[in-house]
């Protein structure tokens, strides 16, 4: 009988396959579900809140795209199997990730830099800095580095924002989702970059992503009224 | 007095105009609305552009505000949207 751990650590091609249709699906039904609220609206928050959906679909589309090629030819690293595919893949995957986790942070901190959308160029800028950095340099410590910047980053805008939040009297567990949201992501793109580093708890660290994200859905119908 | 944001100040043209039997001309909507004449202008001019109201002539060239369906749909969502932007602190 094969040991637990080795049985978490081969989910396979169908679990893998399930995991990503469902947050694929997820996020898309999040994305589609406020169209049109944001076009009666014309809302900034709401429209920076459905990108970053949108982009979290993009991203994990690129992901299992990796994850496929990784797992089919038994690769240990994407950039292994073929320069060109890798990549691209590799740099649309980060550049995407990156921007969901930018997003969602600016849906939460529009108001307070006065709506000025011009900041969103700067985070895609970095997205590209992070995303090329990632395909030019094979190493984990900078892996690490850069998700540690996002990570460090995204708690300090909901810091902030929690803050900013904290007068009201209403009670909002918003932020405890967005945080486990956050740091389950860096898992998945630590994951990809690193494969062998959470090899042990990867079905651990997709049943949470998997809860969070049904969770946000599960909130955005409730207050969407969706059908 | 609170200050109004910008859904509920466009929220409160078109419930007047919907309290009005749906037909009202520019100036007492402009009035009603509560805001400077230059703001009032201004978002006169966005519901119109985003298709909230339609501005109509009758015979005696006098002209008319009156709710779109787009207008209606506005108002029926508007308690969505706000509670909407409020769970996500949007």
């Amino acid at each position: 009988m094969m040991p637990p751990m080795e049985y978490f650590s081969n989910l396979g091609f169908g679990a893998e396959t399930i995991y990503s249709f469902v947050i694929i699906i997820c996020s898309l039904m999040i994305y589609y579900g406020t169209r049109e609220l944001y076009e009666l609206s014309s809302y900034k928050g709401i429209k920076y809140f459905r990108q970053a959906f949108l982009f979290f679909s993009i991203a994990y589309f690129f992901r299992s795209s990796i994850k496929f090629v990784l797992d089919y030819f038994n690769k240990r690293n994407i950039l292994d199997f073929s320069p060109g595919f890798g990549q691209f893949s590799l740099l649309f995957f980060m550049y995407f990730s990156s921007m969901a986790i930018f997003y969602l942070t600016y849906s939460l901190m529009w108001k307070r830099w006065n709506g000025n959308s011009k900041k969103i160029y700067l985070f895609h800028a970095l997205a590209v800095i992070i995303s090329v950095i990632s395909i030019l340099q094979r190493d984990n410590i900078v892996y690490f580095g850069m998700n540690l910047f996002l990570l460090v980053y995204a708690g300090l805008i909901f810091y902030i924002s929690h803050q900013d939040q904290k007068g009201k009297k209403k009670k909002n567990n918003l932020y405890a989702i967005y945080g486990l949201l956050f740091v389950f992501w860096i898992f998945n793109v630590i994951n990809i970059l690193i494969p062998d580093f959470f090899q042990n708890i990867q079905l651990f660290i997709y049943l949470i992503s998997l809860g969070i994200f049904l969770i946000i859905l599960y909130k955005v119908l409730k207050k969407t009224g969706s059908d | 007095m609170v200050k109004r944001g910008k859904l509920e100040i466009i929220r409160d043209m078109l419930y007047i105009i919907k309290e009005e039997s749906n037909l009202i001309k520019p100036t007492p909507l402009l009035r009603k609305s509560n805001i400077s004449s230059a703001r009032s202008k201004e978002y006169f001019s966005e519901l119109i552009e985003k298709g909230f109201i339609r501005e109509t002539t009758d015979k005696k060239r006098e002209k008319f505000i009156s709710l779109t369906d787009k207008g209606f749909k506005f108002l029926e969502k508007y308690r969505t949207i706000m509670d909407f932007i409020d769970e996500f602190e949007l």
